[in-house]
């Protein structure tokens, strides 16, 4: 209860700790976009008349909420032990868990907006067991003690698998942190200039699409002939026809403007004070201006490095480098992004870091058969059919499947050239896309199964696909070499199965 | 077979595509099993439409027994005739230390895993599975893709005799 609760008891004295108190008032944050919930309920007592009982109503759902999350504070206890951390939560259902600190990967910190004013931090679990429930956290309990719980558990790590040393990647004992990778403030504003995005322009688009009904003006800013009727408000529709011209140039700026800002901020925003440091067994992260996160990827863990470009960026040189490893980053990325924005020269460093080799320029590619531009062309045929059945039944829309659907063909037909692979003794490289071109380094040995696919269309052809159980990473997209000769495919097979477990 | 220009065998004869691939059939009774639950899922799929055409079809006027014909045939040829060809397309070979599986002809997926790779083994047997004495495997990998691999259709101690292969492997290579 008292505030020296927070405080980890690492001297080897086991006592219940509780989550800082703090959490009670993040809490209260979060009951904001909460109560969304009980709108209906108080838009229903005001439509039946019933006023006088919608204050008493919102108190009593505001002390039901505050009761409840002071319970659950009251009911979640940890203990850090000497090799192993315990926690007990739930209200009515008790949960016992107990971590081994052998058995945890990684351990991440974040803090929110909120949670940095408050000198708190989320500390996450991560054991490597997959799924969200197998995983742990404590949400949320002071920084400094996050820091010192990290650090407990890491020297634990490191002191009980220091003698072993057989990973190639150890040959160099890292001994002090090292900085491999960080990002200024001018390199973030490069990045957010190429970031250039009009996604935002959308998403305020659909809202506005969405919420047309309920807005009390009549006023729809992505509706032309609304602004028409404004315009000719204040007699500007007689300057806007003489200088149609002044008008769209605007409006394509005013378009620029809000892609490249947009673009700019989220850079921003997520990369804040970017740090990617070497640690002994670990690469350490941490970015963000608002939300703060620091999330340790550990080096033998690394299954494989995906290097991500932009068919524009990629003339300048500018990639991303990802990390696919064994423990996910937060609940939305699949992979790590240790690399935002860099030249290749600044990315080779990290790459030599995890023990993976980049194809030269020199490096002559195998290509995938152009059939695996036959789903996006039938999906265009179909798209043509649609348009022409809308057209025939008046619907004008029609004209854009029919425009768009052959710009869709030619494009996926000119982007499986791009489908190529190569293998590199101990790695394969696969490259894919003209758009966003992306590069996948897959080592040999994270490769846990091969599955062969053929089917009646790459049968006739004597083509097969690849496909790679890898940990980590995205089930939707799995690692994968379309559309090669069977017997290529059979061969590479054989060689990529025979090789030695990496972790 | 016409990915192997060499071996003029019919591409609808099952039996060739395994035998041309070194695989082992799985046990022809995994037909009868499959039967089964394709009975179970179809045949309530057809007293539906009976049902439909019942109260529907003859309300309207229409012509009444058609759907019914229709969906009991089809049920009836689904569930007498595919099992079979479905189990035969089903293939496996265990050894030199990795398993390997196929399945499908349409969609054929060829699977191959080492047993170093293997985290864990199940050994399962459903109801009808036990009444033919069948059991099947499944074997985890830590892979994301292909984190379960399942063959089915496999005489009860054959399966336990292949899970202990697989389960020495995992002792001798772990680290």
């Amino acid at each position: 209860m008292s505030d020296d609760a927070a405080i980890p008891a690492i001297e080897g004295e086991p006592d219940w700790q509780r989550l800082h108190p703090a959490t009670l008032a993040l809490a209260i944050v979060k009951l904001g976009p909460r109560s969304l919930n009980f709108l209906p309920a108080v838009a229903a007592l005001g439509f039946t008349g019933n006023w006088v009982y919608i204050v008493p109503a919102i108190l009593a759902f505001l002390l039901f909420s505050l009761v409840a999350a002071w319970l659950h504070w009251l009911r979640f206890r940890f203990l850090v032990g000497d090799d192993e951390i315990v926690i007990e939560s739930g209200v009515l259902s008790r949960q016992h868990r107990t971590i081994p600190f052998d058995r945890i990967q990684d351990v991440s910190i974040e803090q929110g907006l909120v949670s940095r004013a408050l000198g708190i931090a989320k500390v996450g679990f991560e054991t490597g067991a997959g799924g969200k429930e197998n995983d742990a956290d404590l949400d949320a309990i002071a920084l400094d003690s996050a820091q010192a719980l990290r650090t407990t558990i890491r020297a634990h790590r490191s002191g009980e698998a220091a003698p072993v040393a057989a990973d190639p990647s150890d040959t160099a004992p890292v001994t002090a942190d090292r900085l491999l990778f960080a990002m200024t403030p001018r390199q973030l504003l490069t990045a957010g200039l190429f970031n250039f995005s009009l996604a935002a322009l959308a998403v305020v688009g659909a809202g506005m699409q969405f919420f047309d009904g309920l807005l009390p003006f009549k006023f729809n800013v992505f509706n032309p002939m609304d602004w028409v009727d404004v315009a000719e408000d204040y007699g500007l529709d007689q300057w806007l026809l003489a200088h149609r011209w002044i008008a769209g140039v605007g409006a394509a700026l005013s378009l620029l403007l809000i892609g490249f800002a947009s673009g700019v901020a989220t850079m921003f925003f997520a990369n804040w004070d970017f740090r990617l440091t070497r640690e002994p067994r670990t690469l350490r992260r941490t970015r963000g201006l608002t939300t703060r996160t620091d999330v340790a990827v550990p080096v033998k863990r690394v299954q494989a490095a995906i290097l991500v470009t932009g068919w524009f960026r990629q003339r300048f040189g500018w990639h991303e480098l990802r990390l696919q490893s064994l423990a996910s980053d937060g609940g939305k990325e699949r992979d790590h992004q240790v690399v935002p924005f860099a030249k290749l020269a600044a990315i080779d460093p990290v790459l030599a870091e995890v023990v993976i080799r980049r194809p030269d320029a020199g490096q002559s590619w195998q290509h995938s058969h152009r059939i695996v531009a036959l789903g996006p062309i039938i999906g265009a045929g179909c798209a043509l059919i649609g348009g022409g059945v809308a057209l025939y039944l008046g619907n004008d829309v029609g004209w854009l499947a029919l425009v768009a659907a052959p710009l869709i063909a030619l494009i996926a037909f000119w982007a499986a050239r791009y489908h190529r692979w190569a293998d590199l003794d101990e790695q394969i490289a696969i490259r894919r896309g003209w758009w966003k071109p992306k590069m996948t380094l897959l080592p040999h040995a994270s490769v846990q199964s091969v599955d062969l696919k053929s089917d009646f269309i790459l049968r006739p052809l004597g083509l097969a696909t690849l496909v790679f159980g890898v940990p980590g990473g995205s089930s939707l997209a799995a690692h994968e070499i379309p559309a090669i000769p069977i017997a290529t495919a059979r061969d590479l097979r054989d060689r990529i199965l025979t090789a030695r477990a990496r972790a | 077979m016409t990915d192997t220009p060499a071996r003029p065998t019919d591409p609808f004869d099952p039996e060739a595509l395994n035998a041309a691939e070194g695989l082992d059939p799985i046990d022809p009774a995994y037909a009868q099993v499959l039967r089964v639950a394709t009975a179970l899922n179809l045949i309530p799929l057809a007293i539906g439409a009976s049902v439909f055409d019942y109260l529907l079809i003859r309300h309207v006027e229409g012509p009444y027994g058609l759907i019914t014909a229709a969906a009991w045939l089809i049920a009836t040829v689904v569930i007498i005739s595919f099992p079979s060809r479905r189990v035969s397309r089903w293939g496996y070979k265990i050894g030199e230390g990795q398993l390997r599986v196929a399945r499908g002809w349409l969609f054929r997926t060829d699977t191959i895993v080492p047993f170093v790779r293997v985290q864990h083994i199940d050994v399962g047997q459903g109801p009808v599975e036990r009444w033919f004495g069948l059991s099947h495997l499944i074997v985890h990998t830590s892979g994301t893709h292909n984190s379960t691999v399942t063959l089915p259709g496999l005489p009860a101690d054959l399966a336990a005799a292949m899970r202990e292969t697989i389960r020495r492997h995992i002792q001798t290579d772990f680290a």
